[in-house]
């Protein structure tokens, strides 16, 4: 190697003022050759090192004051935005068009922004939200498969104790629904039961606004309550202290020990209500659980130490539920830790444990929307940066003399450069400014609309900001950078000889700008009319039972329960009643339908499942279930007899039902099947009858076999009446409803549905994104008719020559018009032609979520094609028409 | 003239230009005063030095020739002015007057 060293060269040249440089390096240099002759190379080499370390100084770095004052960056700065300012002020009706786009394309942006934002950063409120986690069973035995999202209550006791990377864990067990009443006012509230372990307050940050929110759920018989819920019951928010009654049998008041504030939308928990463990831990039933290991009771929550590992914990707890619990052969038990922030949106393949089949599941997000709804925020905007590269680039040959002379008195290409972009920053900034001012008109309506809370003002959290902030420069970046690196290439001489900029890539490039722009613009069509077509189809579909006018009225007490016989009598006493019927669930359950073994005596294969629905004899008459074979139930002396659908009399390979003999050994309410009773002996049932097919689930899922059970069946209770009503005067027909069930039971409040309204539930989400879909597609073509117009004004100012020649040839309006759209139009075509199997492919994707579903037709495309064009041919058509009535002597007039 | 502008180290790079010149430059200077006092004078250390001298008005430059071992570089030749020179005959004379007010017995202590 060379001494002395290059780089230590340049790092002293960089260094020293540039009018010592010369002297300094040559001292340097001379003092070493002097040094190697004396010393030795070796020593001479020290030296030079800290000869040089003696140049680092402040007088040897500071520049001399140069005679002539430098301009400072902002100098150029403030020339640039001048500059961007005038061409902008200029250019009104580019800018205007330029602007209406990109404040379009990023109020988009931002509302998809901020709402997949929300979905994104689920349960991370609680600032130990990284170190808690979610116990889950995976659960393997021969007759089933399956993960649940709850433990015992040993796992979740124990573990704590035994298990060193455990801190802490948290338990809720919920077990149905009761009412909650205020004694003093007798206000009621139909609420879940829910059992939390003190764990739970320490662990999450739940707000308390009255009482200790750590400490809360210590005492037993003590409750807490949310905000909400409290002004409902007391009408104000200061309710410690005061005392509840909640009626699932306890017999005792509960004291509220703390007020919670409302949970926030982007919370997995929606309790109302949490009891403390301490309240039931000595009743009976609860010290079973108490001392069992296999359990799925308990939905449960553990806080790890820091740096611990999640894997290595789960490994621990699956060693210590293997070392105090015995398993069944070929059955396998493990548990995994899933973190909390992956509950909203990783969820699909888990039960939701520890929940009994009464209460409804937590909410949950479906990441394929979230990555899809990203991907369609990116694309309009995407659209919006197109547009400005295409008028900018198209426009850019009025601007070639400006461009010319700028280089000529020798601007770099680099200064033509920051120019370009400057402009486009300016324009993206202004549009940004207006989009925020946009989206905060828009978000109240959008609020309602997705069920959130979203907000973007200065209490909005940083990163948003952060995001938008990146999202603005790179839109300004990617929108200015194609125009500012074309236009900058070409030579002065050339651009001020008249030189037409208009080469060929450049018009091929905005030609597939353009068509790229209303690919989007066409898929997004296909996909709204497709969206909108299923939605109808399952709103629609004969489902097998007629839906409409059918009311569920809700079994909340077992007083209502056991009189259920004289309520559906006098049920039927009112006249606008056609009939009624008692269900344990109904068709279109929102709940858990429970599912049973099954297997026709004498059998000795494996178990089939089925879902089980406890029904009477009106079951037929008041859903309008079509009896396909047998016989109906005839009344009490039947409570073995079972009628089976079309699908399970399949399954289990009955044609005609003869009162076969159908062993059910065990249910299961969602988790794992367990037998109905203490001796494990099947309940022996007679098929008597077959009924078609009918949908009971969401038209995403095939019809299972179903076992319509008596109403008085040991699996499950019933749980509904469902009346089938007239149209006329439904208020009064609910009003004396409720009467009746008063009679019964003082306490019991009417609770009801309308069976279609809770079956359009399963499409709610559909529904919305059918609505989201369309709104975007709007602002997508409308982006893109923007940039056509902006393109198609040009184009014709660019040949008003020609346009005037032709004219004064003879050429006709409708010639002249033909000739300025069909460039155009050529492009929309293309784009069709590339967007149709692109929606044909996605759209199929999506329905295959259905199992019925309508198929794709071809007027879909149809309709999304000539809408396309026509949109177009509208844009396009107003500036060819305009270019071909003006008068020829003005456009030819001067030169 | 005050004694606080002229540093020691200052003081001896001076003379070393005065005895120097017509060859005075930083390293030439730093060689000699290496030679002199026995301990190492970093180039980088004369160099400020001889600015500081030179911005006080008792120093000129201009720049010399080139050669091979400085790279092509020029070096920067120091010569000293009249101002130079009279401080430091100042300095000399207040040196001299000092020391001949020693008692000769005093000083032969030392030696």
């Amino acid at each position: 190697m060379m001494f002395p060293p290059r780089w230590l060269d340049k790092l002293l040249l960089w260094l020293i003022a540039p009018h010592l440089r010369e002297e300094v390096l040559g001292d340097l240099h001379e003092r070493y050759a002097l040094r190697v002759e004396r010393l030795g190379e070796r020593k001479a080499r020290r030296r030079y090192w800290r000869d040089a370390m003696a140049y680092m100084r402040p007088r040897f770095i500071k520049r001399q004051p140069s005679l002539y004052t430098s301009p400072s960056i902002t100098d150029m700065l403030r020339n640039y935005l001048k500059i961007a300012f005038r061409t902008l002020s200029r250019n009104r009706l580019y800018t205007a068009l330029n602007v209406a786009g990109l404040t379009f394309g990023i109020t988009c942006f931002l509302l998809i922004g901020l709402y997949l934002f929300d979905e994104l950063t689920f349960d991370q409120q609680h600032s130990k939200a990284t170190r808690i986690y979610r116990a889950i069973q995976h659960k393997k035995t021969p007759v089933e498969d399956l993960t649940i999202a709850a433990s015992s209550y040993k796992v979740s006791e124990e573990s704590k104790q035994r298990i060193g990377e455990i801190e802490n864990s948290a338990r809720i067990n919920r077990t149905g629904r009761a009412n909650l009443t205020n004694p003093e006012n007798k206000n009621s509230f139909q609420e879940t039961i829910a059992f939390g372990s003190p764990g739970l307050l320490e662990m999450f940050d739940f707000e308390a606004i009255d009482g200790d929110s750590k400490s809360a759920l210590n005492e037993p018989n003590s409750i807490i309550i949310v905000e909400d819920l409290a002004q409902r019951l007391f009408s104000t928010t200061q309710v410690v202290g005061k005392t509840v009654d909640f009626e699932f049998g306890l017999g005792r008041a509960l004291k509220i020990t703390a007020v919670l504030k409302n949970h926030p939308r982007n919370s997995s928990f929606d309790f109302n209500a949490i009891v403390s463990e301490a309240t039931i831990s000595h009743d009976e039933e609860f010290t079973a659980w108490t001392s069992d290991w296999d359990s799925q009771n308990f939905l449960t929550f553990f806080l790890l130490k820091d740096k611990a590992n999640p894997d290595v914990a789960a490994r621990k707890i699956t060693n210590l539920l293997h070392a105090n619990s015995k398993r069944e052969p070929g059955t396998s038990i493990s548990y995994s830790l899933q973190p909390l922030a992956d509950i909203h949106l990783h969820s699909e393949t888990i039960v939701d444990g520890a929940r009994n089949g009464n209460v409804e599941a937590m909410s949950q997000g479906v990441l394929l929307y979230i990555k899809i709804f990203a991907l369609i925020a990116l694309f309009v905007l995407l659209t919006a940066c197109i547009n400005y590269m295409n008028l900018a680039t198209a426009r850019a040959a009025n601007r070639s003399k400006e461009i010319g002379v700028r280089k000529a008195s020798g601007a770099f290409q680099s200064h033509l450069i920051y120019q370009f972009l400057t402009e486009s920053m300016v324009v993206t900034t202004l549009s940004f400014l207006l989009a925020v001012l946009l989206v905060n008109v828009l978000l109240p309506a959008f609020n309602t609309f997705t069920n959130k809370e979203l907000s973007l003002d200065f209490h909005t959290d940083y990163r948003i900001w952060a995001l938008s902030g990146l999202a603005l420069v790179t839109t300004g970046l990617l929108s200015g950078s194609y125009p500012a690196f074309l236009l900058s290439r070409f030579s002065p001489l050339l651009l001020l000889k008249n030189f037409k900029l208009q080469n060929k890539g450049d018009w091929s490039f905005r030609k597939g700008l353009v068509v790229f722009q209303f690919t989007i613009s066409v898929v997004m069509m296909v996909a709204t009319i497709v969206l909108f077509q299923q939605v109808r189809y399952v709103n629609n579909k004969n489902l097998g039972f007629n839906k409409d006018l059918l009311v569920v009225v809700d079994i909340n007490s077992g007083k209502v329960r056991s009189s259920a016989e004289t309520i559906k009598a006098e049920f039927s006493n009112i006249p606008t009643v056609k009939s009624v019927a008692v269900t344990s669930r109904v068709p279109g359950e929102w709940k858990i339908i429970p599912t049973v073994k099954i297997r026709p005596e004498g059998n000795t294969s494996d178990h089939q499942t089925a879902y089980l629905i406890g029904a009477d004899e009106n079951f037929a008459k008041t859903f309008e279930v079509q009896l396909v074979n047998g016989r109906n139930f005839a009344g009490m002396s039947d409570s073995t007899s079972v009628l089976l659908n079309e699908t399970a009399a399949k399954m289990l390979g009955i044609t005609e039902a003869s009162s076969q003999v159908v062993d059910i050994p065990s249910r299961s309410m969602g988790g794992s099947y367990r037998p109905l009773n203490e001796a494990n002996k099947p309940f022996k049932t007679r098929v008597v009858g077959i009924v078609k097919d009918f949908h009971f689930q969401s038209l995403r899922e095939k019809i299972a076999p179903m076992v319509l059970a008596y109403q008085r069946n040991p699996v499950h209770n019933i749980d509904y009446f469902t009346a089938r009503i007239e149209g006329r005067d439904i208020p009064a027909t609910l009003a004396r409803m409720g009467d009746v069930l008063t009679q019964i039971d003082q306490t019991h409040l009417l609770e009801y549905h309308f069976l279609d309204e809770q079956l359009a539930r399963f499409y709610a989400e559909d529904r919305r994104r059918e609505t989201l879909l369309i709104w975007v597609a709007l602002a997508t073509i409308f982006i893109a008719c923007l940039g056509l117009f902006g393109l198609a004004t040009y184009a014709a100012e660019q040949r008003i020559k020609e346009i005037g020649v032709r004219k004064v040839l003879g050429a006709s309006v409708l010639n002249l018009t033909a000739l300025l759209s069909k460039d155009f139009l050529k492009l929309v075509l293309i784009a069709n032609g590339l967007a149709f199997p692109l929606a044909w492919w996605a759209t199929s994707r999506w329905l295959q979520e259905f199992a019925y579903h309508i198929e794709v037709e071809w007027w879909v495309f149809v309709v999304a094609g000539i809408l396309a064009l026509t949109i177009a041919l509208a844009t396009v058509c107003y500036q060819a028409i305009k270019a071909a009535l003006t008068n020829p002597v003005k456009s030819l007039r001067s030169e | 003239m005050r004694r606080s502008d002229l540093g020691e180290f200052e003081e001896v790079v001076l003379l070393a230009v005065a005895v120097l010149t017509p060859k005075a430059y930083s390293v030439m200077i730093a060689e000699e005063l290496e030679r002199e006092t026995g301990q190492t004078v970093s180039t980088g250390a004369v160099h400020a030095a001889l600015q500081r001298l030179e911005q006080k008005g008792y120093l000129s430059s201009v720049l010399g020739e080139a050669t091979a071992e400085r790279g092509g570089r020029r070096k920067r030749i120091f010569t000293i002015t009249a101002l130079g020179g009279r401080v430091l005959s100042e300095v000399q004379a207040v040196r001299t007057r000092l020391w001949d007010r020693i008692i000769p017995n005093v000083r032969l202590e030392w030696s």
